[in-house]
């Protein structure tokens, strides 16, 4: 079958030619005469080309002498010793774009990862409950996928990040496979199960309100973590780093999305916001928690989640019962004064 | 029923004037989108080395940018993350994010517009109330819009717009002051309103049309999702329309001065939907 298809339309083709485009200016705009950029790794200057960064960087001339001040001048650039290469698709595809318009009658768009980044990040995820979230890790897992030992240098930064937004990608992309598990014959356990500990089959009544379902939805996500929660304090600092900040709020974003989305939430006003914000916080809040947890089957961690979110719910109810004071006050007093005979 | 060019319209009967033109336009218009404009760079007098390689590069990539589709498919490929089977059903990013947006602008338009006939009602009413079934149809019109754009934007979890406070603010104190102003002035909003609405939908039916004909050009079976949406656009469009003619057959153009009032509203529209779409 031929290529891809949607470019046969005028429109199609101009809207592809500037999508496809961005990537090419932006390695156009890095490739003119800039600042000259220090010498690093193939991985990171291939990384590094997409940026548009105009810093003067101290050499060793500049720092040692007092030079008086001088209006900023470019200097002469490095010689191209490579030409930009195609990226691995964790960088060249912004999440933005991906998350548009979820269609039931057609595939979803790619994932963020290519098959063979997906290949090499599922045999190291394999490895990560022993060896923890490390270069150590990402070895032993290309090994066990018949790749060579060197394999994770093709993804940026050695891939450390990149294996736990695998973990992150993956849990969440398999909370929607669990729902039935999760709501139907068992699932959270309601508001009133002390034992939170225990398997998901608890034979309960079928969860109904949106609000439950999103505590059985975050309680299944937390419990995913367990294979890994030793490590996870260290990946959450590899996940504060400036760089990959962006990138894991849009994980959590994302994750607050999918659990309100599978709770059976379709409020469309300014509510979407809220929600989101405050279940991210909340979620962020108890996975934290988690990791310094030892009671049995996270016990004080379900507790935790269940504190929170009822704070969430009064919250919330306090809010929307003041709004609706003071809109119904408002109304009122118009109406009153329309009644009065003024023209309003 | 069937026009002569085979496609299947809605009932059009009841569409006079403007709104039959407008609707019109649809139908016969062919223009391609144009290609961005290519901007060079001027040569400098006397350049160095640096700067003619970077003027080499320059052209180099444009020359790139104006070769025909193959090459567009191949940068495509080296960019692929998927199968070709995949990739040939699953609907290209930068149509996802259209998608998204017109629905997400939909949304917003119906809210200020539900909005504006709430705050109108009122004062157009106290003083000539035979208006109150034409407010309330209307109205209730809206109202059935503004439902069926939220269960659209909340099924294909699109996100809502952000600045959805201050459209409601702005709708109706849109609504209010023209209401108060006088009759003619409420209907000249309307028809400022609807005039844009109308020409927004348009737009939008066209470019799903676009989009299905390349698909179905393709060999690919497009499924109910799209059709049923593109049908939803035109029924909504055509009584945006109607509500167009009901606005001029009541005094919208006697309004004084129709052309300051029209001009800030339909721009106001203009900005407010420029904005939805990405915010």
């Amino acid at each position: 079958m031929p290529a891809p298809t949607l470019y046969s339309s005028a429109a199609g083709a101009a809207t592809a030619r500037r999508v496809l485009l961005r990537p090419l200016r932006r390695t156009l705009l890095a490739g003119l005469p800039t600042a000259a950029p220090p010498l690093q790794s193939s991985a990171n200057t291939t990384a590094r080309s997409l940026t548009i960064s105009s810093t003067v960087r101290p050499t060793a001339a500049t720092t040692t002498q007092q030079r008086p001040l001088q209006p900023r001048r470019r200097p002469q650039p490095l010689p191209q010793t490579h030409s930009p290469t195609p990226q691995p698709a964790l960088l060249t595809q912004p999440a933005a774009r991906r998350r548009a318009y979820h269609s039931h009658d057609h595939p979803p768009p790619p994932g963020p990862f290519t098959p063979a980044e997906q290949a090499l990040l599922s045999a190291a995820y394999a490895r990560v409950p022993q060896h923890g979230f490390t270069a150590e890790a990402l070895a032993l897992g290309a090994r066990d996928a018949g790749l060579l030992d060197i394999s994770p240098a093709v993804l940026p930064d050695g891939g450390v990040f990149g294996l736990i937004r695998w973990h992150l990608y993956t849990q969440r992309t398999a909370l929607a496979g669990k729902v039935e598990e999760i709501f139907g014959s068992s699932g959270g356990g309601g508001r009133d199960g002390g034992d939170g500990g225990e398997a998901l089959g608890k034979g309960q009544a079928p969860l109904t309100t949106v609000a439950d379902k999103v505590e059985a939805l975050a309680w299944a996500r937390l419990q995913a973590n367990e294979a890994i929660v030793g490590h996870w304090q260290e990946a959450l600092a590899i996940m504060a780093q400036p760089s990959y900040v962006p990138a894991s709020l849009k994980e959590l974003a994302l994750l607050a999305d999918e659990i309100l989305y599978l709770a059976g939430d379709v409020s469309v006003d300014p509510s979407w916001y809220t929600k989101r914000a405050s279940l991210s916080a909340i979620y962020a809040a108890a996975e934290l928690f988690q990791t310094t947890d030892q009671s049995p089957g996270f016990r004080e961690t379900r507790a935790f989640l269940r504190r929170r979110l009822d704070e969430a719910a009064q919250a919330g109810a306090t809010v929307r019962s003041v709004g609706e004071w003071l809109i119904f006050n408002a109304g009122a007093a118009v109406n009153v004064l329309r009644s009065k005979g003024v023209r309003i | 029923m069937d026009d002569g060019d085979g496609n299947v319209t809605g009932d059009r009967g009841r569409l006079r004037g403007e709104g039959r033109r407008l609707v019109a336009s649809l139908e016969s218009d062919t223009t391609t989108a144009a290609l961005p404009a290519q901007s060079r760079r001027t040569h400098t007098p006397a350049p160095s080395l640096n700067d003619r390689t970077a003027l080499i590069v320059i052209i180099f990539f444009f020359l790139l940018l104006l070769l025909p589709k193959p090459t567009t498919r191949i940068a495509n490929r080296l960019l692929a993350t998927t199968t070709d089977a995949e990739e040939e059903k699953a609907a290209h990013p930068a149509q996802r994010s259209f998608l998204s947006s017109a629905l997400r602008v939909n949304q917003a338009g119906e809210l200020a517009a539900t909005l504006i006939y709430t705050a109108q009602t009122p004062p157009v009413v106290a003083r000539e109330p035979h208006l109150r079934p034409l407010m309330r149809h209307m109205y209730e019109q809206e109202a059935g819009h503004l439902r069926t754009f939220e269960a659209l934007v909340a099924r294909h979890r699109v996100r809502p717009t952000a600045l959805y406070p201050l459209w409601s603010a702005l709708a109706a104190g849109l609504g209010w002051t023209t209401g108060v102003m006088s009759r003619e002035a409420a209907m000249a909003c309307t028809e400022a309103v609807e005039t844009e609405i109308g020409g927004h939908y348009n737009g939008q039916i066209r470019t799903l049309l676009e989009m299905v004909a390349g698909w179905e050009a393709e060999g690919y079976d497009v499924g109910d999702e799209f059709r049923d949406l593109i049908a939803t656009l035109r029924r909504i469009r055509d009584e945006e329309l109607e509500h167009l003619d009901h606005a001029i057959e009541h005094d919208a153009k006697k309004a004084q001065p129709h052309w300051l009032l029209t001009g800030i509203i339909r721009a106001g529209c203009r900005g407010a939907i420029w904005v939805s779409e990405r915010v």
